[in-house]
C-alpha cells in the first residue's frame, strides 16, 4: 500500500500480515449424557495417565460428558473386590461398572452375585489385559452367569472372536474397529443383544452403516477416557449423517435405556 | 485453510463405500479441508502402473486434489517410467511409498533405492511408518542427500520414535493420522519437535478426518502453530502457491 506522507514523498507501507487463525475448531460437539467406556486406575505396563478418579471426572466435565459407566483397572488387573468397591464409592457422573477377572472364573461367579446384590447394572470384561482367549471356558461361563444375574456385559476384545462365547447376552463391544465392522453387522443381525461402542468406528461411513443395517439403537458413544481422546468419537458423531434424535441416542440415550438409567 | 497431506482416492476392501471422488469431497467438506494430497488405493494395495494412471485421470477432474505418485519399491522400473510420463502434468507433487502393502521395509535395500530415486526428482515422499520405523526413515534421510520425507502416521503407536526421528534430521516431517487415538499423542509430539515439521494428514477416505482433526483439536495449539500444521508447512514442503 502506498500512502502520501505529509510534506514529503509517498512511502510504501508493507501490508499487515494477517493474524494467524487456528482453523481447528468444533463448536458443534454434542453433549454426551452417558459414556459407556471410562476407566479409573493405571496400567503397570505402559506410560499414560494415573487414572486418578478426580482427574478423570474433571476430564469428563471438560469434554461435555455428564454421565459415565466407569470401571476400575485396580479391579481388572489386581484385586476385583477392592477395585469395584472403589468405583462404587465414586459419585457425581459415575455409574459404577464391575470389573471381572476372567483368569479366576470361580471368583468371578462370587463377584457377579455380590455386584448384582449391590445394584450394579453392568460388568466389564478385560480379556486382552488379562491374557484370556475367547475359547477359554471362563469367558462363556462368566458371560452366562452375568446374563442370568441381569447384568449387561461391556467387553474389550476382537469382536470377530468374542462374539461366539457372548451369544445370547446383552453386550456392548468396546473395541469394534471399523476394519471389522462387516463381521459385527452380520453377527449382530442374529444377536439382538449385541451393541457396539463408537470409539473405533471412525471411518467415513461406519456409524451410518450400523444405523442403516441394524438401527441406531445399537450404537453407544464410548471414549475410553482418560486413555483415548474423547473428542474424536464426539466429533465423528457431530459430523455424522445421523439426525438429531439419532445423535442424542448414541450420545447417551441408548446407554441409559440399556443400563436402566433414568434420563 | 487446511491441507490434508495424507489422503487416498479409491475403494477399500473393508465393509465401506468410500471409493467415489464425491465421497472424498464430502468428507473434506465435513471438516473444512480445502485441499488433499491423494494417492490411488489401487496403486497402493495392488498395481502401481494402472493405479497411478487412474489417479492421473481423477486429478484432471478436481482442483481440490493434488497427487502422490505411488512407488512400489519392488517395481522401480515402473516407478521411473511413471515419473517420466506422469510428472509433466504438474498435478503430482509427491511420492507415496507404503512399506507394508509392498512388503518393503523402510530399511530394506529396495526401499532405500526407491527413496534415492525420489530424492533425485526432488519430490517429498510420504512413507508409511509404524512402531520404530520412523528411526529407519530418519537414517535414510541422513544417508540420502536432499531426501525430504513425511513419516506417515508419525509412527502410529511408535510416536515417541517419530519425535526422535524428527529431531535427528532436518528433512523429516510428521503427520498424525491413526485410527487409534491415544490421549495427548499429538500434543506431546507438537511440544517436542520443531513446529515447522508438523503437518496435517487424515488417511481419508480410509479413516474419517475426525481422528486426526480431533487429535489436533485436543492439542489446543497456539494459532501460529495451528496454522503451520493446517497448511503453512505443507505449502512450503510441496512448494504450493497458496
Amino acid at each position: 500500500m502506498t500512502v502520501p506522507a505529509a510534506g514529503g514523498p509517498a512511502v510504501t507501507v508493507p501490508a499487515a500480515e494477517p493474524c494467524p487463525v487456528n482453523p481447528f475448531v468444533a463448536t458443534d460437539l454434542p453433549p454426551v449424557t452417558l459414556d459407556v467406556d471410562v476407566l479409573v486406575g493405571r496400567y503397570a505396563d505402559r506410560p499414560g495417565p494415573s487414572g486418578d478418579p478426580d482427574a478423570v471426572v474433571a476430564l469428563l466435565a471438560g469434554n461435555g460428558i455428564t454421565g459415565a459407566a466407569v470401571a476400575s483397572l485396580r479391579a481388572a488387573l489386581f484385586d476385583v473386590t477392592s477395585g469395584n468397591d472403589e468405583v462404587a464409592a465414586l459419585g457425581g457422573p459415575v455409574l459404577p461398572v464391575g470389573a471381572l477377572d476372567l483368569r479366576d472364573p470361580l471368583g468371578a461367579e462370587r463377584e457377579i452375585v455380590r455386584l448384582a446384590a449391590r445394584g450394579f447394572r453392568a460388568v466389564r470384561l478385560f480379556p486382552d489385559e488379562q491374557g484370556v482367549q475367547p475359547d477359554f471356558p471362563s469367558v462363556r461361563h462368566v458371560a452366562r452367569r452375568a446374563t442370568e444375574a441381569g447384568l449387561v456385559i461391556l467387553t474389550g476384545g476382537d469382536v470377530r472372536r468374542y462374539w461366539r462365547p457372548l451369544r445370547g447376552a446383552t453386550v456392548v463391544f468396546l473395541d469394534t474397529h471399523f476394519y471389522h465392522l462387516g463381521d459385527f453387522v452380520v453377527v449382530a443381525r442374529d444377536e439382538p443383544g449385541f451393541h457396539t461402542s463408537t470409539r473405533l468406528l471412525n471411518s467415513p461411513d461406519a456409524l451410518e452403516t450400523v444405523a442403516a443395517q441394524l438401527g441406531v439403537g445399537r450404537l453407544l458413544y464410548g471414549s475410553r477416557t482418560p486413555w483415548q481422546e474423547p473428542v474424536v468419537p464426539r466429533l465423528r458423531l457431530a459430523r455424522s449423517g445421523l439426525d438429531a434424535a439419532g445423535v442424542a441416542a448414541v450420545a447417551g440415550g441408548n446407554a441409559r435405556r440399556l443400563l436402566g438409567v433414568a434420563a | 485453510m487446511i491441507v490434508d497431506v495424507h489422503a487416498h482416492w479409491g475403494p477399500w476392501f473393508f465393509s465401506m463405500e468410500v471409493g467415489a471422488v464425491a465421497v472424498n469431497l464430502a468428507v473434506m467438506d465435513r471438516y473444512g479441508i480445502d485441499l488433499a494430497v491423494v494417492s490411488a488405493t489401487e496403486a497402493v494395495v495392488y498395481d502401481v502402473r494402472s493405479g497411478n494412471r487412474a489417479m492421473a485421470r481423477v486429478l484432471e477432474t478436481t482442483d481440490r486434489f493434488l497427487g502422490y505418485l505411488t512407488v512400489n519399491p519392488r517395481r522401480l522400473a515402473d516407478a521411473e517410467r511413471d515419473l517420466a510420463e506422469l510428472l509433466p502434468s504438474g498435478r503430482f507433487v509427491g511420492v507415496k511409498i507404503h512399506t507394508d502393502y509392498s512388503g518393503s521395509p523402510v530399511a530394506s535395500a529396495r526401499t532405500r533405492d526407491a527413496l534415492a530415486l525420489v530424492a533425485a526428482y526432488d519430490l517429498p515422499a510420504l512413507v508409511h511408518t509404524w512402531d520404530t520405523t520412523p528411526l529407519d526413515l530418519a537414517q535414510a534421510c541422513a544417508d540420502i542427500p536432499g531426501l525430504r520425507v513425511i513419516a506417515g502416521h508419525m509412527g502410529a503407536n511408535g510416536w515417541r520414535y517419530a519425535v526422535e526421528a524428527a529431531n535427528s534430521v532436518d528433512r523429516l516431517w510428521l503427520e498424525p493420522c491413526f485410527s487409534h487415538t491415544e490421549a495427548g499423542r499429538f500434543a506431546a509430539v507438537a511440544a517436542a519437535v520443531d513446529p515447522r515439521r508438523l503437518l496435517f494428514g487424515t488417511d481419508a477416505t480410509l479413516i474419517d478426518p475426525a481422528a486426526a482433526y480431533g487429535a489436533v483439536l485436543a492439542a489446543d495449539l497456539d494459532p501460529v502453530t495451528a496454522e503451520r500444521v493446517a497448511w503453512r508447512n505443507a505449502a512450503e514442503l510441496f512448494r504450493l502457491d497458496i
